[in-house]
């Protein structure tokens, strides 16, 4: 073959190959496409089909879509007036996009870290189309259903911001600024979900290190941001005119934020334009990264971890707290379980954020901490007690269905061995901890009183979660926070957080009434009250929840 | 999740009553339905229908198995094998009929569970928990001491090359560990009944070996076997009595040699009626052909 021969052959092989490329990108976006229809398809589906998530969602579409612009409504109008009547307010401006960023990165995070259908449908998915197809539709497919959440506040205050500018003008440059942004920060969002799956799929640490470091690492976050946040609204005057120090990444955004909004001047604002060069750049790179880490997490993840496995572990009797009673040795078993694996406890991180997000005010004012500190963790603690192991007693073991009906007298051992485990942790934060920090801080009296109401709260707690268990059990597995079960219902697990802290606060403040000197007949009457209010909800949610359970066949699951 | 009663799921569907979704609700409040008189044999079933709409999973199912009987029990895919197990383990109710299990009704459970013993298709077991501690824990479901079961729960461990693997964790177990774990914790309450579906599922040739003169010898000692199965030598092995379930119905039943002996005999109907029996090369029927032949429709509807 001659010279000229041999280059023309490796130029037809070479535009094979890249037609071949190309038709193999082409097919890939076709199956991505397919993925990304039938996984939306479904999800509308589910939600159509049951009036609890219809209920769920109609309401967050609410909360994001009407709630959060009303919020938001004042300082928008005021924002547009600034933008319209003067020079760009670059520290509100600013504020603006690190704003869209933080929700875009938040979203996008939650979705590259909390997987959806890796478990049932995964093998399926992994073994039907390429791992890049399945990586690009579940992308496109969880980003459109993130945006769902984003994109109407973002509409509604763009119209807000045009009412208060008197124009369209400065809301249609701040939609420019802001949804390159908005893409951007949910791909490399993705990005930082999927690098902390890998890392938490790699790394050598067992699952209760992985559960502290994750606990230790959103606390920091929170509580740094919010620490960040109260220290500007504190030198602002509110939201109104609320804006970013200008520190990295804060002078960035400003200037990116400026350079847009004033397309006149923006050959004066080269950070600005440096920004926005990374901003639409970002975006591509984030998705090629994320599309190629998903990828390799498929087939990684189908291989099952192996750190979370292979776990020696010996056989380990009933000690002898334990096994006074069948329902304690039941519990022993549940707790045993969790020590092992303490995302049986995944369901409860709703509860922590909220936690958390109460905690805030601890920021501004430490000195609190030592004087609700204890009642706080009776009030924890207690919630504890029910929510752990009660919320979805019988759903949480669809699994197991066969055995336990085919080998309890009545179901009632097994709820009660729930309650007894719940007790276990609540109780070591309620009395174990609670009840000396209040000796030292509040004296016996209201030590001895507070022990004895962290312990009618705890048995209360576990009677009324293992109603709220038996009025709403979920027995299908679905994946929440990367750990795929039968989760309790979201609504059961918040409604009870929030119950549960009513009522102990009440608890708690009746308590301090009384032993503060309230009036004896105002005194009695609120414990009268209080009673019956801690007392017929778990003996009544206990009842029903044995009737019911009793009753349960493999038809109801 | 289906309608389960004492639920809100599904209570405030549309078509569903005001008086349905009350009763949905509370029906755990309310008093049991009538009891059942127990007639004497291990299992026992009269007219055993299970409806799900339209579609019939059982239909007028009669059953009569003596006590110390391994009784096979066939059928194709979907001819309500395990709708029967279900019902006659009290973990659905039929629709129509009624069962006993050791002269218990199977819808009163909280009798039952000391009689019968389960392996399910799907071994009900705990990742978390150790192969002992599971066996452990399923003691103490029946509130049965460790000690009171540990003997014969080890000597079965014993037989199936378990016990080495007893304290290692289950999400390590393969799945005939699994199968072996969940047949043990069947069985080693020593229960009247012991109901086994697909038991050889997943176990190498000497373990399914070793659990088939288990099975044998629990029979033996006057258990009754219920066994569900599709490897068909294994029934022919070991089983007493055969039951054949085709499109919701028993249409055979009797030991496997009788079964055998009908199909060669042509008295099973349809186009595989004594096919394989290949009288030509003159090889023996077993149990597959006259399986085969029971299962197989009726010939005017099969030539449609």
């Amino acid at each position: 073959m001659s010279g000229a021969n041999a280059a023309t052959a490796t130029e037809t092989e070479t535009a094979a190959t890249e037609l071949t490329a190309v038709d193999r990108l082409r097919a890939d976006a076709r199956d991505a496409g397919v993925l990304c229809r039938t996984e939306l398809r479904t999800r509308l589906r589910h939600i159509r089909g049951e009036p609890r998530q219809l209920v769920a969602n109609a309401f967050m579409l609410l909360l994001f879509g009407v709630g959060l612009p009303l919020l938001l409504v004042a300082p928008a109008l005021s924002y547009g007036e600034r933008l319209a009547s003067g020079p760009v307010p670059a520290g509100q401006s600013g504020a603006v996009v690190a704003g869209v960023v933080a929700a875009g990165l938040y979203l996008g995070g939650a979705g590259g870290f909390n997987q959806n259908r890796t478990g049932s449908v995964g093998p399926l998915v992994r073994t039907s189309i390429p791992p890049r197809s399945v990586a690009l539709g579940r992308l496109v497919s969880e980003t459109a259903q993130a945006s769902v959440l984003v994109v109407p506040p973002w509409l509604v205050l763009l119209c807000v911001v045009a009412v208060g500018a008197g124009n369209p003008l400065p809301a249609l440059l701040l939609a420019l600024a802001t949804l390159p942004v908005l893409v951007a920060s949910l791909l490399v969002g993705r990005v930082l979900g999927d690098v902390v799956r890998f890392v938490s799929r790699t790394i050598g640490l067992s699952l209760w290190a992985k559960a502290l470091a994750f606990f230790g690492v959103t606390t920091v976050f929170y509580l740094g941001s919010q620490s960040l946040i109260q220290s500007q609204v504190g030198e602002s005057e509110g939201l109104t005119s609320f804006s970013v120090p200008p520190l990295l990444p804060g002078e960035p955004l400003q200037a990116y934020a400026v350079a847009v909004l004033d397309p006149l001047g923006v050959a004066g604002h080269p950070l600005g334009l440096l920004t926005a060069l990374v901003v639409l750049a970002s975006g591509p790179v984030a998705l090629a990264v994320a599309l190629r880490v998903e990828a390799g997490l498929l087939s990684f993840e189908s291989s099952e971890s192996s750190d979370e496995r292979d776990v020696a572990s010996g056989t380990r009797d009933v000690p002898r707290p334990f096994t006074v009673t069948q329902s304690a040795r039941v519990a022993w078993r549940y707790l045993l379980r969790t020590r092992r694996d303490p995302r049986m406890l995944a369901h409860l991180l709703p509860m922590l954020f909220g936690a958390m997000a109460m905690g805030a005010s601890f920021i501004t004012d430490p000195e609190s901490l030592l004087l609700i500190g204890p009642g706080a963790l009776v009030v924890g603690g207690t919630t504890l007690a029910g929510a752990a192991y009660c919320l979805n007693p019988l759903g949480d073991d669809s699994d197991q269905l066969p055995l336990l009906l085919t080998s309890t007298r009545s179901v009632g051992v097994l709820l009660r061995g729930r309650s007894v485990a719940g007790a276990v942790p609540g109780l070591v934060l309620a009395v174990g901890i609670g009840t000396p920090l209040t000796l030292y801080q509040h004296g016996i009296r209201a030590g001895v009183g507070q022990t004895l109401l962290a312990l009618l709260l705890a048995v209360s707690s576990a009677g009324t979660a293992l109603g709220v268990g038996a009025l709403v059990p979920k027995f299908e597995r679905r994946e929440y926070m990367n750990v795929e079960r039968s989760h309790p219902s979201t609504v059961a697990v918040v409604g009870f957080f929030f119950g549960g802290l009513v009522v102990g606060v009440a608890g708690l403040l009746l308590l301090f009434g009384t032993l503060g000197g309230a009036s004896l007949p105002v005194v009695a009457a609120g414990w009268a009250v209080y009673l019956l209010v801690v007392a017929v909800p778990p003996v009544a949610g206990y009842v029903y929840a044995v009737r019911k359970f009793d009753a349960l066949t493999l038809d109801d699951v | 999740m289906g309608n389960f009663p004492g639920t809100l799921e599904g209570a405030f569907r549309p078509g569903v009553s005001a008086r349905e979704t009350v009763n949905q609700i509370f029906s755990p409040f309310l008093p049991d339905g009538p009891t059942m008189t127990a007639p004497s044999s291990a299992l026992v079933a009269r007219g055993l229908t299970k409806r799900y709409g339209d579609t019939v999973a059982i239909e007028s199912l009669d059953l009569d198995v003596d006590r110390g009987v391994v009784y096979g029990f066939l059928g194709p895919n979907g001819a309500g094998k395990t709708t029967t197990m279900r019902i006659l383990t009290g973990l659905i109710e039929p629709t129509e009929g009624e069962a006993w299990v050791a002269d218990t009704p199977s819808s009163n459970r909280r009798e039952l569970v000391d009689r019968i013993g389960l392996l399910p298709e799907e071994p009900p077991l705990y990742d978390e928990l150790t192969g002992r501690e599971q066996l452990q824990f399923a003691a103490d479901l029946r509130d049965r001491s460790w000690d009171d079961v540990s003997e014969r729960a080890l000597a079965y461990c014993d037989a199936l090359e378990l016990t080495g693997d007893l304290d290692r964790r289950i999400d390590g177990y393969s799945t005939g560990m699994c199968q072996k774990t969940a047949f043990v914790q069947a069985t080693q309450h020593d229960p009247d009944v012991v109901f086994l579906d697909e038991p050889t599922s997943g176990l190498d040739p000497r373990a399914a070996k070793t659990l088939r003169e288990l099975i044998v010898d629990l029979a033996a000692a006057d258990t009754t076997v219920f066994l569900s199965t599709h490897i068909l030598p294994v029934v022919e092995e070991i089983a007493d009595e055969v039951g054949v379930l085709h499109d919701a119905r028993l249409v055979a039943e009797g030991s496997p040699e009788e079964l055998v002996g009908d199909a060669t005999a042509g008295g099973a109907s349809g186009p595989d009626a004594g096919e394989d029996a290949d009288v030509e090369t003159g090889e023996e029927a077993d149990l597959e052909d006259a399986f085969l032949a029971l299962t197989s429709e009726p010939e005017a509807a099969w030539q449609s």
